[in-house]
């Protein structure tokens, strides 16, 4: 069986390209359908994501590949000769390895981004619920998984945050551990500001308060995250009740002095405060900083932050990668022994039956002799019967990827050994 | 050669220094799984341990609280069984990098000075020194490994406010649950050691006629108490910040350990 991988990605095609082949979720199932209903097709899957779009299938022959690029032209919508160019093909293995890579993030735009796997998850699950999935395609998908979960929890690619807002979501972990339950008091309506109180927002932060010179603007932005709107001359009243402090509103002096963050983690007794400074010039006093219970970033320590956690990303996608190879190596073994299995049945059959015949045919020439002698025989007849074998089945075992090679070496092993 | 069950203190032992190494060498790999090997084999010496205890308690007819040796193992044996229930509640791996070195140490003075089995002195078959020394064991089981999570707070201050990751980074809670877990502990540990205290006082007033004697054990002992009484102050007042709180855990740390060895052979 042939398995073909035809796409493209961030790297081979622009965004305008790429979004023509976006496909949403709830669509996957009637596409990946259409993709199976290709002559000559046995199985078949379609990965659509915002980087990428793939599709993979496993065929008789490799004919069904220029199929199968009409098939990409017709979803895109487009000729063609303008999408050919982006496109890439990949065989055997080289898909194997590929799918592995994708789900695992390796082959991500960011290097171990967690969405990716989730993504391949659901268009397997798409591409099963359509009955689109052949015996082949469903191991390598289910493979595929396996190894993207492996890499996650051996390398832990992935944990850390390589975004500025991430990473101030990553250090709010870091001291407060749960989010939930916490107050946030954000200054101003900086774009970064706004991303990294999005991202607290998501992590289920009880209060977020939004004070901008502007209250209308305020109240705006305070209704995106269910807040509340406090005035700007107010904004020392809530430092005491907020655990995260957001400031980017272009002032060019400090907003939050440091006599007021003194008060603040006064009335606060044990509980610390995290400020984050996304401005410049920077709104927050960098004397905050010496305050015991306070702990201050701008916006060069976060993007320290996320700069060595990409660092990180990469070392660990480096043991990731090696992970990957070792995995399609077995994968590649498995599946290659497993396509022999049935000729070296036979094969072994084969001989036991010449061996069988050939003793008995032996030993009535002979004539009588003890158990301990016939038993000698046996295993002398039975070892050379094995050694005999050892080559050609390690040969079956190690067959190459491609089905037609694979299916000559086994056409060469039967005439051989005269199997029908 | 005849096996003897007392033997299985090595066996015990041996799985301690296992596990700890390996917890120890999972510092320089970000897998998780040495982690979890680590804690299956310190179980599994925590097996062997328990039942090399019930095997002094058969032959001596008495808990393994007369002598240094006895005490250092069942001390080991408790601070271990604490941290093990943490873990199971709270899943807070970082302080078995303090607590498995400690439980490995204290079960190594059975080993070097020799099989504890020893028939309990007649002045100190008594309920109240029994719970002195129950409470007393329990109490400092809770305040060593409050200790591991007051240096684990700190660590995790100093690296958030130097914005330099440390070798622990990755491994250790964030900072409100390291306070916690320590309050909580120095806080839970105080009171019983507190207890274990009193009744040690109550039992040498009734055994030596009214005179409470002060020896290095005695002295070492309400130091370390005083010196716990501090830390949990700076918690109460919110002063629990910076070297101060270090210096003094550190202290407190010596004084206990000096009151554990200062306990005389029966």
């Amino acid at each position: 069986m042939a398995l073909t991988l035809i796409g493209l990605n961030h790297r081979t095609a622009p965004v305008d390209v790429r979004e023509r082949l976006n496909v949403p979720e709830s669509k996957i199932g009637e596409s990946v359908r259409s993709l199976r209903g290709i002559d000559g097709v046995e199985g078949a899957a379609f990965l659509s994501t915002c980087n990428r779009a793939e599709a993979v299938v496993s065929s008789r022959t490799e004919d069904v590949i220029e199929h199968v690029v009409d098939w990409l032209a017709l979803q895109a919508g487009t000729e063609r000769a303008s999408l050919e160019k982006h496109l890439y093909i990949l065989r055997y293995a080289d898909v194997v390895k590929h799918l592995f890579r994708v789900a695992s993030g390796l082959d991500s735009m960011i290097v171990g981004e967690p969405q990716i796997g989730g993504q391949v998850r659901s268009a397997f699950h798409a591409a099963r619920n359509a009955e689109a999935l052949d015996p082949l395609l469903q191991q390598v998908f289910e493979q595929t998984l396996r190894v993207a979960k492996r890499v996650r929890t051996e390398t832990a690619l992935g944990e850390h945050a390589v975004s500025v807002p991430y990473a101030g979501v990553e250090l709010a972990r870091k001291i407060f551990g749960d989010l939930r339950g916490l107050q946030v008091l954000l200054l101003g309506a900086g774009e970064m500001s706004e991303l990294t109180a999005e991202h607290l927002h998501q992590q289920n932060v009880k209060q977020v308060f939004v004070a901008n010179r502007s209250f209308e603007r305020a109240q705006e932005l305070a209704a995106r995250y269910s807040g509340t709107a406090v005035h700007f001359d107010r904004i020392d009243e809530h430092l005491a009740s907020c655990d995260i402090v957001i400031a980017s509103t272009g002032a060019p002096h400090h907003v939050v002095k440091v006599e007021a963050v003194q008060r603040a983690l006064e009335a606060r007794r044990r509980r610390h405060l995290f400020l984050i400074d996304l401005s410049v010039p920077r709104n927050i006093d960098p004397e905050v900083a010496k305050l015991d219970g306070a702990f201050l970033y701008n916006v060069d320590d976060l993007q320290s932050v996320a700069d060595s956690n990409m660092e990180v990303r990469h070392e660990k996608a480096r043991e990731a990668e090696q992970i990957v190879t070792r995995e399609v190596d077995l994968f590649r073994q498995r599946v290659v022994a497993q396509d022999a299995v049935p000729t070296i049945l036979e094969l072994q059959q084969r001989l036991e039956e010449l061996r069988a015949s050939e003793l008995e045919k032996c030993l009535r020439k002979v004539g009588p002799i003890t158990p301990e002698q016939r038993a000698a025989i046996e295993l002398l007849t039975t070892q050379m019967v094995n050694k005999i074998l050892h080559y050609p089945i390690l040969q079956l075992k190690q067959a190459p990827d491609e089905p037609a090679e694979r299916e000559s070496l086994r056409q060469t092993i039967r005439k051989i050994f005269g199997l029908r | 050669m005849m096996f003897d069950a007392a033997d299985t203190l090595y066996l015990a032992l041996a799985l301690y220094a296992l596990g700890t190494l390996i917890a120890l060498g999972s510092l320089f790999t970000t897998d998780r799984r040495p982690q979890h090997a680590a804690l299956i084999v310190m179980i599994g010496g925590f097996a062997v341990h328990t039942f090399w205890i019930g095997v002094i308690c058969t032959r001596t007819g008495h808990p393994p609280l007369t002598n240094l040796p006895e005490l250092a193992a069942f001390l080991s044996w408790t601070i271990f069984a604490v941290e093990l229930g943490l873990y199971l509640r709270y899943r807070v791996y970082a302080a078995a990098f303090f607590v498995y070195p400690l439980v490995l140490l204290l079960l190594t003075v059975p080993a070097v000075l020799g099989e504890p089995f020893t028939h309990m002195d007649p002045s100190l078959r008594s309920g109240l020194f029994t719970a002195h020394i129950l409470f007393a064991t329990l109490g400092i089981a809770g305040l060593l490994i409050g200790l591991a999570f007051t240096t684990l707070a700190f660590m995790q201050d100093r690296a958030l406010r130097s914005k330099k990751r440390g070798a622990l980074w990755q491994w250790i809670p964030s900072l409100d649950v390291c306070r916690s877990l320590s309050y909580r502990l120095l806080a839970t540990g105080f009171s019983v050691y507190t207890l274990g205290l009193i009744a040690g006082a109550m039992w040498s007033y009734r055994t030596t006629a009214g005179i409470i004697a002060l020896h290095m054990k005695e002295m070492s002992a309400v130091i370390a108490w005083v010196l716990f009484a501090a830390l949990l102050q700076t918690f109460i007042s919110g002063a629990f910040r910076g070297k101060r709180t270090l210096y003094i855990s550190g202290a407190a740390f010596v004084a206990i350990i000096v009151a554990i060895l200062g306990i005389a052979h029966a």
